[in-house]
């Protein structure tokens, strides 16, 4: 093995380091004693209860099973009030960087809307839309569209105008010029704006359904907190971080395969 | 009344060529914040279809502006400018711009980044490709066909820059002292390139630079400009044989005439010039 394998194999590894630390020190603290099972149960008991919650029949237990219909529904309403963030928030940020006007238009509301921390949306949310999927989606769409739009805006405000220039000068007009110039050009900024927005659909996806939804993760968390099932609560975390570390990894893949700019400037 | 300076070198600029890009009174006020600034004052250009015109001028006495406004990016505030007897008012590609900066798109590799003006132009991906590869010899590329601008240097930057408008053949071409970022030799070699394309593509070019020696390298004719306000002070035909040699004697003495005569600005006039 010689010293460049040795090296990729290495940091291949780091980002291992902290969650294998985090288990071994959670396994000393539960074999010590330290923390009480009622507060954090045994890794291998929160090991148990998430294989049945995936694997398991759904006569076995409570949670036995529900795992696939759980990640179905909170991956549908994350995904669809992410989109919905992402097709409000790209367009309206390329074009606030882009038109002074637009800016002046948009910039004083958005920013005194964005002041407001999310959760006080709540309510009125659920006035509006009542317990469950549309205000789901209409926290995580309001949640989500802060970042993409304002890295959006900062991205095409950034776009180097001798770009746009050179552009014109090869004859490229308006619309071609919003596709092939000022989107790939404003394609980093795009890009961390809708992996931002993406983590933090997650965040609101479980305040929406902390609120009473019959499923979906968020809903597994609340229900095992009334019923003192820490395992569940502990399972159900680890999932969120699970799927939200994939839902990334896919976002930026999947943005690498469609775009060039993408897959050459990040 | 400005003294004009006659042909200096034995041999006449021979043929009679008809004007294809003709600016007439050009003059340019910016209005800054604190006062109206004039950067151009009755510039008149006359181009010949085919020609190579040199503009040698200190920095800051507003050759970018000029070339900016030629190429329709901003407006002058009066005079006149036509190529090929049609006003121009707006950026299009038959004044294609070779820009002092990098303005390559960094998300293209060098093949795209040549092919981009073509595309929309009703071509045919076969014609294309084949056009693309044309130039990229033309330009000594084909080896860097698919590497991006971040992983080639400087001057080849510029070959690519060189070669995506050339593709687009355009009737003038104006440069904006495309070689200055580079290191003497590579600067060399890409005058020389510049005008082994010229002599096959026979394009009319508009270069700006403010190094002498690179004008009467390149240069049918030189227009000398002054500073504050930026004008025409001189306009100097360099009736040198092509191809031209840096070392040869005739080459150097017009060189340090033209040195001298520039040192002695301010005065409307080249001192110690015939
Ligand atoms: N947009 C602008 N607003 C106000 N003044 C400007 C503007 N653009 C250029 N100027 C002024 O016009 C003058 C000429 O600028 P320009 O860039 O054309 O010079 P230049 O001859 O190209 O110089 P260099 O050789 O350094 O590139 C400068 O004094 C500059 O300050
Ligand atoms: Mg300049």
């Amino acid at each position: 093995m010689n010293g460049s394998t040795l090296r990729n194999g290495l940091s291949g590894l780091l980002p291992w380091i902290l969650p294998a630390l985090f288990v071994l020190a959670w396994i000393i603290v539960s074999e010590t004693g330290l923390a009480p099972t009622y507060l954090l149960p045994h890794p291998e008991a929160v090991g148990r209860a998430g294989f049945t919650y995936i694997f398991g029949d759904p006569g076995q237990g409570a949670y036995a099973g529900r795992f696939l219909s759980d990640a179905g529904a909170s991956l549908f309403r994350v995904f669809m009030g992410f989109s919905l963030a992402a097709l409000l928030g790209v367009p309206l940020g390329v074009l606030s960087g882009r038109t002074p006007a637009v800016r002046r238009l948009l910039s004083t509301s958005v920013n005194a809307v964005r002041a407001v921390p999310g959760i006080c949306w709540l309510p009125l949310a659920l006035v509006w839309f009542g317990i469950g999927f549309k205000t789901t989606i209409f926290l995580v769409a309001l949640a989500a569209f802060f970042p993409i739009y304002l890295n959006a805006a900062s991205g095409a405000r950034g776009v180097d105008p001798l770009l746009l220039q050179a552009g014109a000068m090869m004859g490229v007009r308006r619309l071609r010029g919003t596709f092939a110039i000022l989107l790939p050009g404003a394609m980093p900024s795009i890009m961390t704006g809708l992996r931002l927005g993406l983590g933090i659909a997650w965040a609101y996806l479980v305040l929406g359904e902390l609120t009473g939804v019959p499923d979906g993760l968020g809903a597994v968390i609340m229900d095992a907190r009334m019923l003192g099932r820490i395992d569940i609560i502990v399972v159900g975390i680890i999932l969120i971080a699970v799927m939200g570390r994939m839902s990334d990894l896919i976002l930026k893949f999947s943005l690498r395969c469609l775009f060039k700019s993408a897959r050459r400037m990040t | 009344m400005k003294p004009r300076l006659t042909v200096v070198s034995p041999k006449a600029v021979s043929g009679v060529r008809l004007p294809i890009l003709e600016v007439r009174s050009l003059t340019k006020v910016f209005r800054s914040s604190h006062a109206p600034v004039k950067v151009l004052e009755e510039i008149d250009i006359t181009a010949a279809a085919g020609e190579l015109i040199c503009i040698l001028g200190p920095s800051g006495c507003g050759k970018s502006t000029l070339l900016k406004i030629l190429s329709g990016f901003i407006p002058p505030s009066a005079g006149e400018m036509r190529l090929d007897d049609r006003p121009i008012t707006r950026p299009g590609p038959e004044r294609c711009v070779v820009f002092q900066e990098d303005a390559l798109f960094p998300w293209l590799t060098v093949a795209e980044n040549i092919a981009f003006g073509l595309r929309g132009k009703g071509k045919d991906r076969r014609a294309a490709r084949r056009e693309v590869d044309r130039f990229l010899s033309l330009v000594g590329l084909t080896p860097y066909r698919d590497y991006l601008p971040r992983e080639i240097s400087g001057g080849m930057k510029q070959r690519v820059a060189l070669a995506r408008v050339l593709i687009l053949k355009p009737q003038v071409l104006f440069m904006d002292e495309p070689f200055a970022s580079l290191d003497a030799q590579a600067r060399e070699e890409m005058q020389n390139l510049l005008l082994s394309l010229w002599a096959k593509l026979s394009h009319t070019i508009l270069f700006v630079t403010h190094d002498v020696v690179e004008a009467v390298t390149l240069a049918d004719r030189i227009l000398v400009m002054d500073k504050n306000p930026g004008r025409i002070r001189a306009e100097i035909p360099v009736a040198l044989d092509r191809p031209r040699r840096r070392d040869d004697p005739e080459f150097i003495r017009f060189s340090r005439m033209l040195h001298d005569g520039l040192r002695g600005s301010g005065e409307g006039n080249l001192p110690g010039w015939p």
